[in-house]
């Protein structure tokens, strides 16, 4: 098991070359994401929009985003690990600064962006900018 | 026939410029559209360079051989469905065009409240969306006949649902899904002898047999140009001449009209009358190029051929453990569907893709027939002509590879 950080992500991705091997490697990176608890497998976390199901929580603590995703697809899987590692643990400030899809074309994915799939995770991720969102702009009362 | 360093299939894979172009490709998504062969782009340009005007306005030579073309086109789809008729050949964008025309023409003029329309849990939403318009335009009821665990059709539902108050039955020749041919020769008589007119959905068969409209007795019969190796942006209507001539314009605009005046306009005839607007001519050609040159081959071949990849298929996934084949009627157009107890069929479907096998994954526009499954998403391996037994092996010895790595 290894740390999941964008630094660390970007070291193995950047090692394999070819669809399948990167394909194979987002299989493996599943297995990293921390366990999704049972009881929040439910119709509430689902996120819409995406072609498996995908479960997410998101929690601010200290200011900082606390992220939880499971998916019943393992490729889906391993793509939640790169959004889990590239936003778990920021700021809002940090969240919203991030270019996720950029980073992901960086990585040699975009291949992710242009299939079906892309519209699940551009939903996903648009999830936690509005969770981000929510937080940084502070209601007038 | 073709044998090259071991293809076997009984079409010159090499007349597919698009396979032709990706030789390393093996192209399962046949239900989804299929490849074209040359002779269909060469029409179409054929048309543009030599041909091109506008139909129905014959003021020019061009026009003239522009009009031809394009009935010359309605004439050959009218040979490959054997129809009476080419006036009984309406031209739309496809299968769904098609059957939202019968809706809102025939079935506006046609139903009331309280009538029913009865459609199967096999058929596709293009044959399920339109009728769930008209049922709400004119309070008529839809029913659906149930599928059984097999993917068969429950024809004891079918006969319980039928009744007198049934004025449609809308029923797909074989299932894009699943693949099944429910027995619509039993289907036909029965809502027949029940005064309902019977629409089939032609789209999944027309590439795998000879779709006979006289010998079916249907009344409306539809396909889409694209999945019989024709272009896309063409389909065709069949409607039994006494039925067509009755039913009124759905569309207005240029060309189906006879006479226009702020008082009121007169219609065209029938089939005219139900194209509106200048109609996709360079695709009307390409299409019926497709249909001579599938008329050319041996038809019962190509049948053959497709039904034994079908067959080593499922007889080759019956050995890995872990593969469960939804739909299992004796008669299938040739396509499997099937699951994975323990990977997703979309990843199996990406990592097939990296190996450049491409199949469709999803619930391939037949939510309810999954629903009725129990299936959230199938993977399906649908044929055609061009296919081989050396692709099917060459999938059958990827799969267990893909399992192993998803596991
Ligand atoms: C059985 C069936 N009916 C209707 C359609 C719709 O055809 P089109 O999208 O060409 O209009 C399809 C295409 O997938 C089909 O397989």
């Amino acid at each position: 098991m290894t740390a999941l950080n964008r630094e660390t992500v970007a070291n193995r991705l950047n090692a394999v070359v070819g669809w399948e091997g990167k394909s194979r490697l987002l299989v493996q990176l599943a297995q990293d994401l921390p366990a999704f608890p049972d009881a929040q497998r439910i119709d509430a976390n689902r996120v819409a929009g995406c072609e498996s199901r995908v479960w997410l929580l998101l929690d601010w603590q200290d200011g900082k985003l606390q992220m939880a995703a499971t998916s019943d697809s393992r490729v889906v899987q391993g793509l939640l690990a790169l959004v889990f590692a590239c936003y778990h643990g920021q700021t809002a400030v940090d969240v919203l600064a991030l270019d996720f899809e950029g980073w992901l074309t960086e990585l040699g994915l975009s291949r992710f962006l242009s299939a079906s799939r892309g519209s699940g995770l551009r939903a996903i991720v648009a999830r936690i900018r509005n969770a981000a969102l929510a937080v940084s702009i502070r209601p007038l009362t | 026939m073709t044998i090259l360093q071991g293809i076997h299939c009984p079409v010159e894979r090499a007349d597919f410029p698009l396979l032709a172009r990706n030789p390393g490709l093996i192209y399962f998504d046949n239900a989804a559209t299929a490849q074209k062969p040359a002779c269909v782009l060469d029409a179409e340009r054929a048309y543009y360079e030599t041909a091109n005007a506008n139909v129905h306005r014959a003021a020019h030579r061009l026009a003239v051989a522009a009009t031809e073309a394009f009935e010359g086109a309605r004439a050959t789809v009218a040979r490959f469905l054997n129809a009476t008729n080419p006036d009984e050949i309406v031209f739309t964008r496809g299968t769904t065009e098609a059957i939202n025309l019968v809706a809102q023409s025939w079935g506006r003029a046609q139903l009331r409240a309280g009538d029913e329309i009865l459609l199967t849990e096999l058929d596709h939403h293009a044959n399920i969306v339109p009728w769930q318009l008209l049922a709400q335009q004119t309070g008529a009821v839809i029913r659906a006949v149930r599928v059984l665990a097999d993917g068969t059709l429950d024809l004891a539902h079918f006969h319980e649902l039928l009744s007198p108050r049934t004025r449609l039955v809308g029923c797909t020749l074989a299932s894009n899904a699943i693949g099944t041919m429910p027995p619509v020769a039993q289907i036909i008589a029965a809502a027949h002898a029940q005064g309902a007119k019977v629409l089939l959905d032609a789209a999944q068969a027309v590439a795998h047999q000879v779709v006979d409209v006289q010998k079916l007795g249907a009344d409306f019969c539809v396909f889409s140009g694209h999945k019989v190796y024709g272009p896309t942006g063409i389909g065709a209507l069949w409607c039994r001449c006494e039925i067509l001539e009755a039913m009124p314009p759905w569309q207005g605009g240029g060309e189906m009209i006879d006479q226009v005046s702020f008082a009121g306009s007169t219609f065209a005839p029938a089939p005219t009358r139900f194209e509106a607007g200048t109609p996709p001519i360079a695709q009307a050609v390409g299409l019926a190029a497709a249909l001579d040159w599938l008329m050319a081959q041996d038809r019962n071949a190509i049948a053959l051929h497709e039904n034994g990849l079908r067959d080593r298929l499922e007889a080759g996934l019956g050995a890995i453990p872990g593969v469960q084949v939804f739909g299992t009627a004796p008669d299938k157009v040739p396509l499997t569907a099937m699951t994975f107890t323990q990977a997703h069929p979309y990843d199996v479907a990406q990592f097939l893709d990296a190996r450049d096998i491409a199949v469709r994954v999803g619930s391939h526009c037949a939510q309810p027939l999954l629903a009725a499954l129990g299936v959230p998403a199938l993977l399906r391996v649908s044929f055609a002509a061009y296919n081989t037994p050396e692709e099917v092996d060459r999938f059958l010895a990827a799969l267990p590879e893909i399992l192993e790595l998803l596991a």
